[in-house]
């Protein structure tokens, strides 16, 4: 029996047969759209997947003093690391022995395990960092010392194993080599004093401690401040970033952005110089291209583009005069030995370059190279550390004012240059009398006398027959109330970016409109008597007091310092006009600064040889609701012909006796001394 | 057939069954028995060296008069100058521990020297140990440094009673630091063998090179050791630098390849440096003296 074949013309037939070329079709064109016009994107999809760029962070640039000493640069960190799987066993036997001294103290009690534990690991390692320091330590290395058996950990316990970055390491990053030394060469750490010392312990850890153990030595780099605390607060610091610069070389044909990303963390400046010219300092990252195994590790290098370091970058400052400032402002210690907070600056009249800029306390970027410990910063904190007095600090200029109100008498006619006022014990301004600091007071006393003695009387005389405006105008004249340090031309994250970040922006040039704007109630005579000798309502910095020596120097009344050196070009001091004084005037003021060096109040701190120009000052102070003094002095020099201008603050404390010439007149001393020795 | 392939199955298990057996055998059995293999093989490489030398002595005694008196000549000649430097070294060295002493320096003087003739290249690993013919008897200590003239040659890693066994600054396991021609003021970098297979040239890797240095241009770039680890006198040459001294990926440090002195091509003789007073190092390496000292009790 045969069966009917449907004929090859039927409908359905031919619906199947649409059905199918229609399916055909859609694939074919499917196929075509994927192949032709899909095909880059799909390619680079494939890249991606198959793909992995590296970024590596480069070295950041070095920076450099005026003669090429370097202030910052990078060296090569060696640190010991202790593989705590690999001491496990040695672990659990630490752990057996304290379970069964435990068990053997007090049967009964059940032990803490976890206590157990934590110290078997503890007294394991440090076993391994006696070993350690029993190999790299000075003290160990001649064999009369090794038969006196020191004991290295009992003797120092910074030398132990840290418990908080035990457990920190545990907790976080348990599957990492511990670091049991964080820093084996760094001058001033536990292991090391110098860098000889250092270099030492380096040596003697990879030629004499036993290799292939479960403690190594690893290096990398590190920011490094070899001058320690050295113009700290100028330089600043860095701190960790994922922000790499970018590296557009070689990679125009590739979307990196898309690709799989394996960024090693890099180094950003935090504060000082560090951060502002950060743009430059950072240098270029380096990427490579890698094509990646199905199990993700990295199998054949495609192409790559360097890193390339940070542009250097030098600065105007001195590190001799650096040093002198830094040196001699330590050595003003309070009652207890600890160092009185202060700040120095030096700068070049003509210019405007800073040589020095210091203050007291300070803090060692070194320490925060790595990461900044919540121990060290409380430290410094404690200590007022973070502040760089010289640009942040505000003060009330005490009796270098009395410069001012001698220019402000001049130029508006109350007083000249040889006119000779009486000056007493005090003078009573409404109902209270103003005190001269010589008891009996000092006589007839012109502007150049006033000068050399810091006569207060004189300046409460001319100053209320200038009036609080004028007054006010003056100082402002002298750009005491502006805020100072060139804007940068740098791109940064703060559009308003200065040479060293967050320099003070609230100096204070009282008058009657701001003591009212402040709710201090109407202007008096006692008020303009305050600031005619530089106290009262009036805030400045030391770095303006500086910069107003300076200008005074050239005769003019304003100076734009600079932390960059002088490049040949023609110099503008931003908004500085003539002193407005005639010669005898001019010369009666520096006549009476000249003075105050050779018979006045700056005599203890005269240098023979290098005659200069000087004004001394103490203003009060209250510290924590109790009177305390601040030590003053400013000037420059030579006397003849000016080539550095100076300031010098040092805070006074409650139990300290502290007086412009004899406190803050040896700092600048120093400094000028070591000018001197280079110039 | 049956027969041989049951014979086959027993030697395999027999094998299987020492291994295993090695395996877990006590490591101190272990050792000791790679101790008495040494000493048992000591007396047999010994003969070998001993031989050597005496066919090169009837090798020597067969010269003709004429070369024995030329070589004579020009031995003269060459010790007329070497006194003449002896005399200029011996001001050095009165100079030299006058500075020491002043600066409170250990003296390099605190080693004793032994010299010792090199009896075997261990065959497992061409460049990378030799044998020498000086022993424990000889008062030779692991870790004491080997030296040819001027030139590091190894370590000394295991000491038999008679024989010791080097570690050439090829080796894998030799590390130690150095400093580079034309770095000034000189900074450490860290010198290690590179494991390669016994055909290849024998190279090591210097490495933690700071990124600003540069090779003095158009000169051979000298590796000198430091003499900052307690092991090595300063100034000794470890190699020289081969090739271009190249960025690591992050560009922060540098790395080179360090090819070792000529000399270790032909070397049948060399100096062992004996610290006269063990390093901390060399205590902590000796459980017995180590356990001396109280603190690590």
């Amino acid at each position: 029996m045969s069966v009917p074949s449907a004929p090859l013309n039927s409908w359905r037939v031919l619906v199947l047969a649409g059905i199918f070329l229609t399916g055909f079709v859609y694939v074919v064109l499917g196929l075509m759209y994927r192949q032709i016009f899909q095909s880059s994107d799909l390619v680079r999809d494939a890249e991606n997947q198959s793909q992995r760029v590296v970024i590596r962070p480069p070295a950041r640039g070095i920076i450099y003093d005026r003669n090429g000493q370097p202030l910052v640069e990078n060296r090569v960190r060696w640190r010991v690391k202790a593989d705590l799987m690999a001491l496990q066993p040695e672990i659990r036997k630490e752990y057996l022995k304290l379970l069964s001294q435990s068990k053997q103290e007090s049967y009964f009690d059940k032990p803490d395990y976890d206590k157990l534990q934590e110290n078997a690991r503890v007294n394991v390692l440090n076993r391994w960092l006696s070993k350690i320091w029993f190999v790299v330590d000075d003290n160990y290395q001649t064999n009369k010392a090794r038969t006196n058996k020191v004991y290295p950990l009992r003797d120092n316990p910074e030398r132990q194993v840290n418990m908080d970055s035990l457990r920190k390491h545990l907790r976080e990053s348990r599957a990492l080599k511990f670091i049991l030394i964080s820093d084996l060469a760094f001058p001033g750490s536990p292991a090391s004093r110098t860098t000889e010392e250092g270099d030492r312990a380096i040596a003697r850890f990879i030629e004499q401690f036993p290799s292939g153990g479960p403690i190594t030595l690893e290096s990398d780099m590190v920011r490094s401040y070899p001058n320690g605390s050295l113009a700290a607060h100028i330089l600043g610091y860095v701190r960790d970033t994922d922000e790499l610069p970018p590296n557009t070389e070689g990679s125009d044909d590739l979307s990196l952005a898309s690709l799989q990303r394996l960024k090693y963390t890099g180094k950003k400046g935090a504060a000082g110089i560090e951060e502002t010219m950060d743009p430059v300092l950072r240098g270029r990252s380096g990427w490579e291209l890698w094509n990646k195994t199905s199990s993700g590790y990295n199998k054949e290098l495609i192409r790559s583009s360097p890193a390339a370091q940070g542009t250097p970058v030098t600065l105007s400052l001195d590190i001799n005069i650096q040093k002198a400032a830094e040196e001699s402002l330590s050595n003003i210690r309070d009652s207890v030995g600890r160092p009185l907070p202060g700040a120095a600056v030096m700068m070049n009249v003509n210019t405007g370059e800073i040589l020095a800029m210091a203050s007291q306390p300070s803090f060692n970027p070194n320490r925060l190279a790595d990461r900044v410990t919540n121990k060290y910063y409380d430290e410094v904190d404690a200590n007022g550390g973070w502040l760089n007095r010289a640009t942040q600090g505000l003060y009330a200029p005490g009796s270098t004012f009395k410069v001012i109100t001698a220019i402000a008498g001049m130029r508006n006619h109350k007083v000249d240059w040889d006119d000779v006022l009486d000056c007493g014990p005090f003078y009573r301004v409404g109902n209270r009398n103003f005190p001269e600091h010589e008891p009996v007071g000092f006589g007839p006393v012109d502007v150049e006398k006033m000068l050399a003695i810091s006569c207060n009387v004189w300046n409460y005389r001319v100053g209320l027959s200038v009036g609080p405006e004028l007054l006010a105008l003056e100082a402002r004249r002298f750009g005491l109330d502006r805020p100072l340090l060139k804007n940068l031309n740098f791109t940064t994250n703060r559009p308003f970016t200065t040479e060293i970040p967050y320099p003070a922006t609230r100096m204070v040039v009282p008058d009657p409109d701001y003591k009212s704007r402040i709710g201090g109630g109407a202007w008096n005579q006692g008020d303009t008597a305050n600031t005619s000798i530089g106290q009262g309502f009036l805030l400045t910095t030391p770095l303006h007091m500086a910069c107003f020596a300076a200008s005074l120097s050239r005769g003019e009344t304003r100076t734009t310092p600079t932390l960059f050196p002088y490049t040949g070009e023609k110099v503008v001091h931003e908004g500085t006009q003539p002193i407005g004084l005639n010669r005898q005037q001019l010369e009666a003021i520096r006549s009476g600064m000249y003075r105050c060096v050779e018979e006045g109040t700056a005599k203890s701190v005269k240098i023979p040889g290098l005659p200069y120009m000087a004004k001394t000052g103490t203003a009060e102070y209250f510290k924590t609701g109790v009177k305390a003094h601040l030590a003053w002095i400013i000037g420059y020099a030579p006397a003849d012909r000016p080539v550095v201008a100076f300031a010098v603050l040092v805070e006074g404390q409650l139990d300290t006796s502290t007086w412009g010439g004899k406190t803050a007149g040896p700092v600048a001393q120093e400094m000028l001394k070591a000018w001197a020795d280079i110039r | 057939m049956e027969k041989n392939r049951q014979g086959a199955k027993a030697s395999y298990v027999a094998l299987a069954v020492f291994i295993a057996a090695w395996v877990m055998l006590p490591s101190a059995f272990r050792r000791f028995n790679r101790e008495a293999f040494a000493e048992f093989q000591a007396p047999a490489l010994q003969l070998l060296s001993k031989s050597r030398d005496l066919a090169r002595y009837w090798e020597l005694r067969s010269r003709s008069d004429e070369e024995l008196i030329s070589a004579s000549r020009d031995l003269s000649r060459i010790n007329a100058a070497l006194e003449l430097k002896l005399q200029s070294t011996d001001d050095i060295r009165r100079e030299n521990a006058r500075l020491r002493e002043m600066l409170r320096y250990p003296s390099s003087s605190e080693y004793l020297t032994v010299v010792a003739r090199v009896i075997s290249r261990d065959t497992s690993s061409w460049w990378q140990r030799i044998i020498i013919r000086k022993g424990r008897n000889d008062g030779i200590r692991p870790g004491a440094p080997v030296v040819f003239g001027n030139h590091v040659i190894g370590r000394v890693s295991i000491v038999h009673q008679n024989v010791s066994e080097v570690d050439l600054i090829t080796s894998p396991s030799f590390r130690c630091t150095a400093f580079l021609d034309g770095d000034v003021p000189p900074r450490i970098v860290h010198v290690g063998g590179m494991a390669g297979n016994s055909l290849s040239a024998p190279r090591a890797k210097i490495t933690v090179i700071p990124n600003d240095y540069s090779p003095p241009a158009g000169e051979v770039t000298k590796v000198v050791t430091t003499g900052l680890g307690g092991v090595f006198p300063a100034g000794l040459i470890i190699g020289t630098i081969e090739g271009d001294v190249l960025p690591t990926p992050e560009a922060r440090l540098k790395e080179a390849t360090m090819v070792p002195s000529k000399v270790l091509d032909r070397i049948d003789e060399v100096s062992v440096l004996i610290p006269k007073y063990p390093t901390p190092g060399e205590i902590l390496m000796s459980p017995t003296e180590f356990l001396k000292l109280e603190e690590f009790k």
